[in-house]
């Protein structure tokens, strides 16, 4: 029994193939100006069998690859009970949104949070930040985690952070301690949106950013407790999807 | 989300279908035409009664479009409420023709953005701020607010050249309830399982209601109610009988920002009640009549609308334990403004009033009436029925 599952998220699509019991295969694209053709891309010899769809780009490949879409929180919740199954709250931190989700004992979804259109401590925001800081994501990650000192940052918006950060450099203030102070206020603000919903048992962190590992670090320090990112966080989406997918057949 | 069968025969059967604005400016047109000065309102605290009994026809100036948002922000902040930025971008544009046929204006204290934005406009044309008590519950509020229903019949009156009666009002408060008999009529076949009305049918209905006089909508009206008939004796109902039903609560809701409903349509969902200002709450109750003194009763019926700008606004809380009962719906959304404090605070005792009281999953939703953030929305209304 074959099943695929496909996330067209607003940075990256990810879709992964789902056969008796296991993932066989994953894939992950850039998701560009034309997921559709990313999207066919993806699905090239890939074995045949039914699909559902999540992601922003969820309606546009409906039509176009006929299958079914669900919403990002439905897939997130089932994906994360199948990597994770004790966990009763997610945190999911994509391109271009933050979500947090309380789940029942039986892994319904009880609550989520959802950040508005702004793009205030997504992936995006941590891009333009290291950008800013003249790094790439990863060493932008390991000069925050070596950082003796924090330098706080106190705008959220992607454009005035940018702004504190340029004026934070010209007053010249160590790069690491401005790396921390970007990463806190990012695990600040995810905090608030898992408070939102009630924070239960475990705790499973998604989406590209949980491979941030200061940003999980983060996290733990200000809830006082453990954080699960799964080897490939970036994938629940679509793991979820494939789920649902293999369910139809 | 259609009928549950095609080519069904539409409430009001105009050119103005899915333009209730434009039908409500034709009918304002027309009576300013036939001789009537035309009163610019607000908000549903304007004492509709006392503005037709001097004799006017009101029109509706609160604005609910994206374009002139631009033009209006060279002067009002950004982080401002859309629908107060979109009423002055008409009316520093020029372009909007409520408001250029409006002989008067009647503004209402319901926050601080219209109240300083009222400012702005007063050299425009004649205007009456008339000054809204916050706490309903004080003794001396429903005094206050009558001084203030006289002062502006009085101002109206002067304006126009014209005069009211107290017969004249009280008749106007008879017409009124006539009216919201006849909306309630219409509401209770959207409350039916499953809703006999599309929530766009609602929505034109009682935009036109808000302007038209009771007389001049009997024949709406009964053709509404025919046609509403014929749908029953067919069997005909608006989405699926196991479509999520679901109240919108919270601020005025019209044009751009109709987004909201048309998501959750798309989304499966049947919007059964619409609890703002541009929906329903105007009609939910009545004035009491024969009481001798008729602006004391419209100043009383005035003041029990649960507006979030009233302090405490228990009376929202059980307004909605009514419209629960009534409309049965399986969600609660709410819709904020950007920037409209009182209704973005108060959301947290909806929310919890709404999972607690009620066991009803709830979701709040802050947008303005930009589409920027349709995709946002719709994954949220979504994810909220997935939930379900």
């Amino acid at each position: 029994m074959m099943a695929i599952g496909l996330d067209i998220g607003s940075q990256t699509i990810k879709l992964v193939v789902w056969k008796n019991g296991a993932v066989v295969l994953t894939r992950k694209e850039l998701t560009s100006h034309d997921p559709l053709a990313v999207c066919r891309e993806l699905l090239k010899n890939t074995p045949g069998g039914p699909l559902r769809a999540t992601g922003y780009g969820r309606h546009l490949v409906k039509e176009y690859l006929q299958c079914e879409t669900i919403s990002e929180i439905k897939a997130f919740a089932l994906g994360a009970r199948a990597v994770f199954p004790s966990c009763r709250t997610i945190l999911d931190i994509g391109g271009q949104d933050t979500k947090a989700i309380s789940l029942t004992a039986d892994g319904r979804i009880d609550k989520f949070h959802m950040n508005d259109k702004c793009a205030a401590g997504t992936g995006r925001f941590l891009e333009i930040m290291a950008t800013a800081l003249g790094l790439s994501l990863e060493d932008f990650m390991t000069e925050a985690l070596a950082a003796k000192t924090s330098h706080p940052i106190n705008s959220m918006c992607t454009v005035f952070a940018e702004s504190e950060v340029i004026s934070t450099i010209a007053r010249g203030t160590a790069r690491p301690a401005i790396a921390l102070g970007i990463h806190q206020a990012i695990a600040a603000r995810a905090v608030s949106l898992l408070e939102r919903v009630s924070i239960t048992d475990d705790i499973l962190f998604a989406g590209g950013v949980a491979l941030n590992r200061c940003i999980q670090k983060e996290i733990e320090n200000k809830l006082g407790r453990k954080v699960h990112a799964p080897d490939a966080p970036q994938i629940i989406g679509a793991l979820g999807c494939a789920l649902l997918a293999a369910k139809d057949v | 989300m259609p009928f549950n069968v095609p080519d069904v025969k539409p409430l009001i059967e105009d050119e103005f279908v899915g333009e209730a604005a434009k039908r409500a400016l034709q009918y304002i047109q027309t009576k300013r035409a036939a001789g009537m000065p035309v009163a610019g309102i607000y908000c549903g605290y304007a004492p509709m009664e006392v503005i037709r009994a001097v004799g006017a026809v009101p029109a509706i100036l609160c604005a609910f479009a994206n374009k002139t948002i631009a033009a209006a922000e060279a002067v009002l902040p950004a982080n401002l409420c859309p629908l107060i930025k979109s009423s002055y971008g008409f009316i520093i544009t020029d372009t909007c023709p409520f408001f250029g046929i409006s002989d008067a204006v009647v503004a209402e204290t319901t926050c601080d953005g219209k109240k300083k934005m009222f400012e702005l406009i007063s050299e425009y044309k004649p205007m009456f701020v008339m000054d809204l008590p916050q706490l309903p519950d004080e003794k001396e509020a429903l005094a206050n607010w009558a001084v203030m229903i006289t002062k502006l019949q009085g101002f109206l009156e002067k304006t126009f050249a014209t005069s009211a009666t107290l017969e004249g009002i009280e008749r106007e408060i008879k017409a009124t309830n006539i009216k919201n008999r006849m909306m309630n009529r219409l509401f209770d076949y959207a409350a039916k399982k499953p809703s006999l009305l599309k929530w766009s049918e609602t929505y034109e209905l009682a935009f036109l209601a808000q302007v038209a006089t009771t007389d001049d909508l009997q024949a709406t009206f009964e053709e509404a109610f025919k046609t509403i008939a014929a749908r029953e004796a067919k069997g005909v109902h608006y989405g699926t009988a196991s479509a999520p039903r679901v109240l919108v609560t919270g601020c005025p809701m019209g044009g751009d920002s109709t987004k909201v409903y048309k998501i959750i349509e798309e989304a499966g969902g049947v919007v059964v009640a619409m609890d703002s200002c541009t929906g329903m709450k105007p009609f939910m109750t009545e004035i009491e009549e024969n009481t001798g003194d008729p602006i004391a009763a419209i100043a009383a019926r005035y003041l029990q609308l649960p507006c979030s700008c009233m302090t405490p606004n228990t009376r929202r809380l059980d307004e909605l334990d009514k419209t629960i009962a009534r409309f049965q719906p399986d969600v609660v959304i709410e819709v904020v403004l950007h920037a409209c404090h009182s209704y973005n605070i108060e959301s947290y005792k909806i929310m919890n009033h709404a999972k607690s009281k009620h066991n009803l999953p709830y979701l709040k939703i802050e947008t303005d009436y930009s589409d920027g953030d349709v995709e946002q929305i719709r994954t949220r209304v979504e994810a909220l029925f997935d939930s379900l």
